[in-house]
């Protein structure tokens, strides 16, 4: 990134968060804050008998309420959940039709990983229980894990570049990225973010094969990372949508800028090799802390991956080690998604969501059920932390391989000091 | 759905099926009154004309021919599958 570049800086300027947490950034933040948990039994239609016991469910959404019939009908529920998620997140920037100078200044880059599995598995069903004429037409779009990007476009008539990445979990922060650099290239304004709806019958399925999941059934014990219980993961749904604009842009209408996307680095190591994700998310940090002009001593807070798979754990800890130094042993590190589970390609965008509300209260929101730390690391348990921090570091792997760092700056700040 | 005994697809049934298989709500008197307009201008795109040519095909049992989905106005979907409702039964 070169200086000329860097005074168009990528600033959040608005959170949209549907969450198993609660919709709305408030509801989340105080469950988060709170260190409150919202993994449970798994109650969506047709998953009962599931080996998959615990999950983090988005509860009380009436899609009915906040999406026009014509929308809800050629989308699936992880649409839903983003169409919401833009609207929360546009209102919560104050970013209303005035201000859109042209549609072509708007972008929308959205991850996902899971698509729309619950609409398709109905059609699917339709198509071998009755035949292809009982199939809809919206199948064609509505499980595509583009669909959200299409639709949060169409609806709001954002004719920016527009993307979708296919990057795995760690495809959140990838795409939060993709949107910093539309900006730096001379986008106003991107939407972007990551929801998905993976608990659906068809989709558990595909999950099921994964042997990092979690099939623990108290939910309390079902997701334990960096701990000697850790036994998986817990998956979620919901998601997160943000706001960003060339800082420039958000200054002219009066926005404030909440937290700057200082630096991004992406790395790739193999599916479920957690023993060398070791060195790909070290090089992510330093290729994110790089960009960002960030020293490791400047790290105030770290959003971890947090897998709650021993070896995936280790790696990560010891990564933090390779790339921070000493400082690896005193930053705080907290991973509030073992209180919502993990959303997928939602989960680090969920966490850059808190990162953005914890360096703006001045508060490091706790991990839910993880206490007696077995790794060489200060991470926030029980109660929320009192602390100011500037800068914080928000981590993603996937579970195929993909490892991305991000760096988030508090405020409009400057990429180096 | 019931059969339609006289098989002529009226404007109600137009309106009922864009609400049912595409989400788009237009009152039968509206639809009449703008049976000239694009299907667009009420919000119906093409994958949603397409939902419902399908919806017809399975209600009266036979393929409507391949224009009826290109139709561009309430009048001419009507005129274009009630003329193939007289002749293809």
């Amino acid at each position: 990134m070169s200086g000329r570049q860097r005074s168009r800086r990528a600033v959040v300027t608005g959170l949209g968060v549907v969450a198993p947490h609660g919709i709305g950034v408030e509801a989340f933040w105080k469950a988060t804050v709170d260190g409150a948990s919202s993994l449970g039994p798994v109650t969506r239609e047709g998953c009962d008998h599931m080996p998959l016991r615990v999950a983090g469910e988005v509860r009380g959404f009436d899609a009915e309420e906040v999406i026009e019939g014509r929308y809800l009908v050629q989308t699936d529920r992880f649409t839903h959940f983003a169409l919401a998620a833009a609207e929360l997140a546009l209102a919560d920037a104050r970013f209303g039709r005035a201000d859109v100078e042209s549609p072509y200044s708007v972008g929308v880059v959205t991850a996902a990983g899971s698509g729309g599995g619950e609409f398709g598995q109905r059609e699917l069903q339709n198509l071998w229980g009755q035949g292809s004429r009982y199939v809809g037409p919206y199948q064609s779009i509505a499980w595509f894990y583009a669909a959200s990007t299409g639709q949060i476009s169409i609806r709001n008539d954002f004719k920016g570049p527009c993307g979708v990445v296919a990057g795995d979990e760690a495809g959140g922060l990838d795409a939060l990225a993709r949107a910093a650099l539309s900006v730096r290239q001379g986008t106003d304004t991107v939407v972007c973010g990551a929801t998905e709806a993976p608990l659906a019958p068809y989709s558990i399925v595909c999950q099921l094969g994964y042997p990092e999941l979690s099939r623990a059934t108290e939910p309390d014990r079902a997701y334990r990372p960096f701990t000697d219980a850790a036994c998986g993961f817990v998956p979620a749904e919901g998601g997160a949508v943000l706001l960003v604009e060339a800082e420039e842009a958000a200054r002219e209408r009066g926005a404030e800028a909440r937290a700057t996307v200082a630096g991004h680095a992406a790395t790739f190591t193999g599916a479920s090799r957690w023993e060398e994700s070791r060195a790909g998310l070290a090089r992510a940090i330093e290729g994110a802390l790089a960009e960002a002009g960030c020293r490791p001593e400047e790290v105030d807070v770290v959003f971890a991956d947090a897998l709650g798979v021993p070896e995936a754990d280790r790696a990560e800890a010891l990564a933090l080690a390779d790339a921070l130094g000493p400082h690896a042993r005193r930053v705080p590190v907290t991973a509030p998604k073992t209180g919502t589970g993990r959303a997928y390609c939602a989960a680090p965008v969920l966490d850059v969501a808190s990162a953005v509300l914890a360096m703006e209260h001045g508060l490091i929101p706790p991990t839910p059920h993880v206490s007696d730390v077995c790794h060489d690391l200060d991470l926030v348990a029980g109660r929320a932390r009192p602390a100011e921090p500037r800068t914080a570091l928000v981590l993603s792997r996937g579970l195929m391989g993909f490892n991305s760092a991000l760096v988030l700056r508090r405020g409009a700040a400057p990429s180096s000091e | 759905m019931t059969d339609q005994l006289d098989y002529q697809m009226t404007i109600e049934d137009l309106s009922t099926l864009m609400k049912r298989t595409a989400g788009v709500h237009v009152d039968p008197v509206t639809l009449r009154r703008q049976a000239e307009a694009g299907f667009d201008t009420f919000g119906l795109d093409s994958l949603g004309l397409l939902g419902i040519v399908a919806e017809l095909e399975k209600r009266y049992g036979f393929g409507l021919p391949e224009q009826a989905e290109r139709c561009k106005t309430p009048a001419d979907f009507l005129a274009l599958v009630n003329g193939a409702l007289k002749t293809g039964v």
